[in-house]
């Protein structure tokens, strides 16, 4: 019995503005519990909201980011239900008419190759609080700092067929957005959050199997665990004869396992209807063209774009695009003198290592290691002794590439006396070596190499050593 | 068209609004009185079709992204029935359990 | 300008009404901090009372229920605001229905407002408190709030000045919610004057709601010398057959007056009038249900204890500290938003709505340019006797109910008594002309013998 997987995401981000979406309360995150707070998103008798202006532009982008019609008037509405996060009982959201519609992303399914996501909307609304659950005992903890941060809600279609593929969207949305600048689009620090909707049926079968919705995913590696084990489950109980209930799974880590939220006694009734506090949301027509003019050349285009201008291969362009800033630099090196396949691997290697260790801060300027790629070319210094430098420019912030090569004593060596100097010294010091590589053990010769760069203490141009080597061993 | 017994209990618990069993009978009662008598605007013609009408500006006004909170002459803690270490707290969550809607959290 | 000892005076003199919800000596030691920081104004030292569904810093805002006793808002109203801007004082909270939810401050969770001249009736409500003090000559003037008729209702029961603004006219930011799109801060006064001055000065844009329209302040219009060129329509829907003879006996007095002075008078319909209440009770619930559910006891107000987890606290704090009318209504509102109701009620009642709204707009529109009616269906009713049927209760807005959907604005003014039973006379006019609706208020005010036998 042959099952296809069903799956559809419904992702939730934060849109970077300074002050909340009803509220001219901070946004900043990790400020004391409770203390971005007003009348507004505390939830208290007579407060009222008002509209972010700012938030709605960049939900705007966002929409055109994503290739979404975006429509011009559109109507916010409550979504009524209880929770103690939750301070007015009603969420602010858009139902019938949201902001936009009818849009696609591009991605790379590592099954089906580029495929495209629909996304059938975008709309805009105000986060919950945060519920903390054992901080104190027999109680929950509220905390209403994040209570109408804005956030962009991207809902798309049962397009993906496997858990694979829903990550692979996932991190192409997130790649999109953050081209975009709407979203800082952190799955760990909740800036963007994601809830699946899952089902599978047989294969052939067009009709859909009943879904049940997963949460409380909060990373990129628990997106593909959670569905994984979700589908699986379905599967296995579908085989055993059962029926899948419509319920909320929630993923949990510790225990690798999904398992159901308590069952409510009804399924949710949210009682949407036009939020009678605000007036239509209306687009000026004005802010769809900024909207277009703040979207930076995305990652699609730029990957093809990479991969023609720069003769790149296509997983190099992909690496190098993952990150509009890491794109930037390596363009930067790239104008700044640099060969581009050398420039690419550089920032592929050394520069997105360095970034790595240090959260993301990127220690060399491409000016800088456009000159250092230039000394490895012309041969001033070799490429291990490159990475040295590398280090110690990350390190110090300054110097030009030459002087600290000069410094750290790596200006490579290329003179013939020099070299044969050491050529020789070597072969004198390893005569059993030198018999075997005689007898035929040419595979030796990258020793000898090696023993002149460790007797030369790097310095030794490692592209004239070998056949320097090969002359005077007579081979 | 009368409501049910059933159907105000699945109301009140909706509104999260608890109702003595005592009290259900009358309260049954009323609310399908009030539902017969408001229904009767189904009748009218032009009701399927009209444009829907509410008072006010035609569009809203944008607010400009600046950090402005309002000041509170009382704090979190001071309106906070239950309050500890800068959290509001409430009894553990039993029947509800850890997310509830699409703004929820768990931890 | 009233000294703060003559409002304690007087106020003292209202005490068994049951109209003042503060305590008199917290409202004469309020006053006297306010006087000494009250900037000069055009309100100057009025001492106003204000309903207790409206945010205020210097006391507390119970709305008329245990779910909020004791409440301290941390903010004010812009109302409010703008009311000490103008140099008036805050003379203490009035009573009310519950979330203003009634036709007769009979259900406040703190006992019901007695009517001024007879105590075993109703002030009318729910701004009732506000109304009774007005009439019994404790203040000048006091702020009321209107969802379905609730100042010009009692303002008609008490024999005083009320004024409900076009929606839109006068921020709700600190009005605490009951029908979003139908809530607007009125004004009760002695006189026309006194109310639309007030009116004046707490009106005007406000970016804190973003249904106030973006308009400056209102302006008060000179009292004309008669009504010469106005046309003053009257709706046949609001003069049925089975009208109180004692209110049509005031109103038709008031007709010919109107003609007297100089206005062209003209029949007129409003053919949707009878689907105004059943409307009204189907959108005035729905919003108020979602509105109410901040009340949770989570974050502020009384917390019913003792409860093993947070669904158990919402249905105490909710059980326990809201009175029958609210729970009722907001049961009613639960289901008809509910999946499966909302088309036909909902939604439908927005539609009827629209309805109501294009029948003022068409009469408006043919060369009309105020509306005159009855404010109420009767005088003033007995304790007790509505409270038995709640659509009983429903039908007193029958003519004030309107204006609200419509969003238009409406004043009544005393025209008249029966048995000494105070009558009202309702003037509407078109959104946002308020200024012709005072004219013409004005200069009834100085022509009908307001307070005499019909």
């Amino acid at each position: 019995m042959s099952w296809e997987t069903v799956i559809g995401l419904e992702t939730h981000v934060q849109l970077r503005t300074r002050s909340k979406m009803f509220c001219g309360c901070s946004t900043a995150f990790g400020a004391p519990p409770n203390t971005n707070v007003c009348p507004v998103c505390l939830g208290l008798p007579g407060a009222l909201p008002t509209v972010n202006g700012y938030a709605i532009q960049l939900a705007v982008r966002a929409a055109l980011a994503l290739r979404c019609q975006v429509h011009l008037r559109s109507i916010f509405a409550r979504k009524n239900y209880f929770y103690p996060d939750l301070p007015k009982g009603y969420q602010i959201s858009q139902y019938e008419e949201p902001l936009a519609t009818d849009g696609q992303l591009a991605y790379t399914s590592p099954e089906r190759g580029a495929v495209s996501a629909t996304i059938v909307r975008l709309h805009v609304e105000e986060d919950a609080g945060k519920s903390v659950h054992d901080r104190v005992p027999r109680s929950t903890a509220i905390d209403l700092n994040r209570s109408g941060v804005p956030l962009a809600e991207i809902v798309t279609g049962p397009d993906f067929r496997s858990p694979q593929e829903a990550r692979a969207y996932l991190l192409a949305l997130k790649e999109v957005l953050e081209y975009a600048d709407v979203s800082d689009c952190d799955l760990e620090k909740g800036s963007l959050r994601v809830d699946a909707n899952v089902s599978v049926r047989r294969v052939g079968e067009t009709a859909l199997g009943t879904k049940t919705e997963v949460k409380n995913i909060n990373s990129f590696a628990f997106v593909e665990k959670a569905l994984t084990l979700e589908r699986d489950r379905q599967i296995a109980t579908l085989e055993a004869g059962g029926r899948i209930e419509q319920h909320t799974m929630l993923f949990d880590a510790k225990a690798n396992a999904v398992r159901p939220q308590r069952t409510k006694e009804e399924s949710k009734d949210y009682r949407y209807f036009p939020e009678p506090d605000l007036p239509p949301l209306v687009v000026p027509e004005q802010w769809i063209a900024e909207g277009h003019a703040a979207l930076p050349e995305l990652p699609a285009a730029r990957r093809e774009r990479f991969a023609t201008q720069y003769g790149l291969p296509a997983q190099d362009a992909a690496v190098l695009v993952q990150s509009r800033v890491i794109a930037d630099y390596f363009e930067t090196t790239v104008t700044a003198g640099a060969d581009a396949k050398p420039a690419a691997n550089w920032v592929m290697g050394e520069v997105l290592a360095d970034a790595k260790a240090r959260a993301g801060t990127l220690r060399v300027t491409p000016e800088r290691l456009a000159r250092l790629i230039e000394l490895v070319k012309d041969g001033t210094v070799s490429h291990p002794a490159a990475k040295q430098v590398f280090a110690a420019m990350a390190d110090n912030g300054l110097g030009d590439p030459h002087a600290i090569a000069e410094r750290l004593g790596l200006i490579q060596v290329a003179d013939a006396g020099a070299l044969t100097g050491w050529v020789e010294e070597v072969l004198a010091g390893h005569p059993t070596e030198v018999a075997r590589y005689r007898k035929g053990e040419t595979k030796l010769l990258p020793f000898f190499v090696g023993q002149v760069m460790k007797v030369s203490k790097g310095k030794a141009d490692p592209t004239r050593v070998p056949s320097l080597v090969k002359e005077r061993l007579g081979g | 068209m009368s409501v049910t017994r059933q159907e105000v209990e699945r109301i009140a618990r909706l509104a999260e609004l608890h109702v003595d069993d005592a009290a259900l009978p009358v309260l049954t009662e009323q609310m399908s009185r009030i539902l017969d008598y408001v229904s009767q605007i189904a009748a009218v013609p032009g009701t399927e079709t009209v444009q829907p009408f509410t008072p006010g500006p035609a569009a809203l006004r944008y607010r400009i992204d600046d950090v402005r909170p309002v000041p509170l002459a009382l704090t979190p803690a001071q309106l906070a029935p239950a309050f500890r270490d800068g959290f509001f707290l409430v009894p553990r969550l039993g029947a509800f359990d850890a997310t509830a809607g699409d703004g929820g959290d768990t931890e | 300008m009233t000294s703060i000892a003559e409002t304690a005076s007087t106020l003292a003199g209202a005490a068994s009404l049951n109209a003042l919800l503060t305590p008199l000596s917290e409202v004469t030691a309020s006053l006297t901090e306010q006087a000494a920081r009250a900037p000069a104004g055009p309100l100057a030292g009025m001492p106003v009372a204000v309903k207790d569904n409206i945010c205020t810093l210097e006391y507390t805002t119970s709305c008329g229920s245990r779910i909020l006793e004791g409440y301290r808002s941390p903010f004010e109203a812009t109302a409010i605001t703008r009311l000490k801007a103008a140099g008036a004082l805050i003379a203490g909270k009035t009573n009310c229905d519950e979330f203003a939810m009634g036709s007769s401050t009979e259900h406040s969770a703190f006992g019901r407002t007695m009517h001024p001249t007879d105590p075993s009736r109703v002030p009318g409500g729910s701004s009732g408190g506000s109304a009774a003090l007005v009439a019994a000559g404790a203040v000048p003037a006091a702020l009321g709030s209107e969802t379905g008729g609730s100042v010009r209702q009692p303002a008609s029961f008490c024999g005083i000045v009320g004024i409900k603004p076009t929606y839109g006219r006068v921020s709700r930011y600190g009005l605490v919610a009951f029908g979003s799109s139908l809530d607007q801060i009125g004004v009760c006064g002695r006189t026309v004057s006194d109310a639309a001055r007030v009116l004046a000065a707490i009106s005007g844009r406000d970016p804190m709601d973003s249904t106030c329209e973006d308009r400056d302040p209102f302006q008060l219009p000179a009292p004309p010398e008669n009504l010469q060129g106005f046309v003053i329509g009257i709706p046949k829907e609001y003069f049925p057959p089975d009208l109180d003879p004692g209110v049509r006996r005031a109103c038709e007095r008031v007709i010919r007056l109107l003609k007297d002075l100089g206005a062209a008078v003209r029949d007129v319909s409003l053919p949707h009038t009878a689907y105004a209440i059943p409307t009204y009770y189907i959108i005035a619930p729905a919003e108020a249900s979602s509105n109410l559910a901040r009340y949770d006891g989570v974050r502020y107000g009384p917390r019913f204890n003792g409860v093993p987890d947070v669904r158990a606290l919402y249905q105490s704090t909710r059980g326990k500290g809201f009175g029958a009318e609210v729970r009722r209504r907001i049961l009613v509102g639960t289901y008809v938003l509910s999946a499966g109701y909302y088309d036909a009620y909902y939604r439908r009642a927005q539609r009827m709505r629209a309805l109501i709204a294009q029948d003022f707009r068409n009469v408006f529109d043919r060369g009309v340019d105020l509306l005159f009616t009855p404010s109420t269906p009767t005088p003033a009713f007995k304790a007790g006797e509505k409270t038995g049927d709640p659509v009983a209760m429903y039908l007193a807005d029958i003519f004030t109910v309107t204006a609200n959907l419509a969003g238009i604005p409406g004043l009544t003014l005393p025209i008249g008594r029966v048995d000494g039973l105070p009558i009202g006379g309702q003037l509407l006019a078109p959104a946002f002309l308020e200024d012709e609706m005072l004219e013409a208020a004005f200069t009834l005010e100085r022509a009908v013998p307001g307070t005499d036998e019909v």
